[in-house]
């Protein structure tokens, strides 16, 4: 489904990704391990169009994507929710998931069908429908942030580090949704630090470390795996 | 009381005039953080495309504003398109000098065109409306009226479209709106765009009360600079309520101290607003 060969990206003169290739199959859960800076975020901003490949391609069903513009990524069906959620603080949490039908506008069934998706995924978000986004608690903003980017009707949705700074508790129900997600049909590239908790719900899983993919295996061999165990999971 | 009257009515007047321009620059600098000063001389175009349609092809006042605000919404699209699109990766500095020297190159457009004279163009609504001895021009009700119009419809357009709502969206979050796939470029253009109908609304509106001549955006856009550093950088209420304190300031100001020091009146205020709170007035949260 979605298909990277030998891709490079560059800030300047510093190289943040050297020769990835990789893969992810239509219905998948790929988890993408790697520490602060190895090049997880790059990566998921060069799939998404927000920094061009400096080399190599990457292909979603057969279409090239590198060279599209961000918004025409999107429309293809590859929707990222960021790092740090970069929601609409002063919009509210309605307004928020309904920015991420942006592309799908015409459709005013259609999103509206799609809202009632994410309210039922998320109900405590229908009880702050008409809060600011950015007066919510963290683990809320994550739901609005996931639940704008499933307002995009993704058939890949990358999400970038989604546990990050959540308390243990919510961080598990974050993790429970996501393998919901993808259980309802939508094929998922989740990168995270956080390794033992992604592993557990993934179908197959990436190790990037400097910029580089140093490893590739299936869940149950990378949960046997003494390096990763090691490096990640600190058991 | 009725001078006490008429210099609210001078403030007001002044203070739409203001915050309609302070308003396009407000828009642009929020969004695009460009610090747009050739702003003024869009202002000053669209006094002169007011003056031409009106005078030269002597269409009515409505329709030469109206195709005043097209041209003037083209010209500010394609500023947006040739000049600072293209400086989207530079440093911020470029973008001032390239603003400055669209404002440079716009003013001598239209002096080659019409020359450095003083122009004067008359609107139909020269009469007076009487309220039990209270004067209010009729020019001048029509930009207090004109103001609000545009400003509801902004605000209406902004709150209850998609459309504006991708430019509320590109304020809050550039990224956010990258992410949900808002096409970078249509919202610039279209920032751009809505700042200068914005100018040349505002410069039909005052041109019949003032004088039409290549170097009026000057002061003008200085006191936008002014209203919306006070208000709160890219504040749309900031840009409003900046502008009215500075209409009202120099209504009264140049009243009752001297008509002389009125436009250091602004300047004075900004001293002591931001002294006050350096933020200004409305700063925003979401940055």
């Amino acid at each position: 489904m979605l298909q990277l060969r030998n891709v490079d990206v560059c800030y300047g003169s510093f190289k943040a990704l050297t020769d990835i290739s990789m893969s992810v199959d239509s219905g998948e859960l790929v988890v993408l391990l790697g520490a602060n800076g190895a090049g997880k975020s790059s990566l998921f901003n060069a799939i998404s169009g927000l920094n061009k490949p400096a080399a190599g391609e990457i292909e979603f069903e057969g279409k090239r994507l590198d060279g599209l513009k961000p918004s025409g990524i999107v429309s293809s069906g590859v929707v990222q929710c960021a790092e740090g959620r970069k929601l609409f603080p002063m919009m509210s949490v309605q307004q928020n998931l309904m920015m991420g039908a942006y592309v799908h506008r015409r459709d005013k069934a259609g999103n509206k069908q799609r809202l009632e998706d994410v309210l039922e995924l998320y109900p405590i978000l229908r009880e702050k429908a008409d809060q600011p986004a950015g007066s919510l608690s963290g683990g809320q903003q994550q739901m609005v942030a996931i639940g704008r980017a499933l307002m995009s009707r993704p058939r890949l949705l990358m999400l970038d580090e989604p546990s990050l700074g959540l308390a243990p508790l919510i961080v598990r129900q974050m993790f429970e949704t996501i393998q919901k997600i993808n259980r309802l049909g939508t094929t998922v590239l989740l990168a995270e630090q956080n390794a033992f908790a992604a592993l557990k719900i993934a179908t197959r899983a990436y190790v990037m470390e400097n910029g580089q993919l140093v490893m590739e295996g299936d869940r149950d061999t990378m949960l046997g795996n003494e390096e990763v165990r090691k490096a990640y999971i600190g058991a | 009381m009725n001078l006490f009257f008429q210099n609210i009515v001078n403030g007001l007047t002044l203070g739409s005039i203001y915050g309609l321009v302070a308003l396009g620059l407000t828009l642009v600098y929020g969004i695009l953080h460009i610090p747009n000063f050739a702003h003024g001389a869009l202002y000053m175009v669209g006094a002169f495309m007011s003056y031409f349609f009106m005078v030269d092809l002597g269409v009515h006042y409505w329709i030469a504003m109206l195709g005043s605000a097209a041209v003037v919404a083209v010209l500010a699209i394609l500023c947006e398109r040739l000049v600072f699109h293209p400086l989207r990766n530079s440093p911020p500095i470029h973008d001032k000098i390239a603003a400055i020297g669209i404002l440079l190159f716009l003013e001598a457009v239209v002096q080659m065109f019409w020359g450095a004279d003083f122009r004067r163009m008359t609107s139909p609504f020269t009469g007076i409306m009487r309220f039990d001895g209270l004067i209010i021009p009729e020019q001048r009700a029509l930009i207090i009226v004109g103001a609000i119009v545009l400003v509801i419809a902004l605000q209406l357009f902004l709150r209850k479209t998609m459309t504006g709502a991708t430019i509320i969206a590109m304020a809050q979050s550039r990224e956010g709106a990258f992410l949900v796939g808002i096409d970078a470029n249509r919202v610039a253009m279209m920032t751009f765009a809505i700042s200068g109908m914005l100018a040349a609304f505002a410069a039909t509106l005052y041109a019949p009360i003032n004088l039409v001549y290549p170097a009026m955006g000057h002061v003008v856009i200085m006191k936008a600079f002014v209203i919306i550093i006070l208000g709160g950088m890219g504040s749309i209420p900031g840009a409003i309520v900046g502008g009215m304190i500075i209409g009202f300031a120099e209504a009264f100001g140049g009243f009752y101290i001297s008509s002389s020091y009125k436009d250091i009146i602004a300047f004075g205020l900004l001293v002591v607003i931001l002294s006050v709170r350096p933020q200004g007035l409305f700063a925003k949260g979401a940055h």
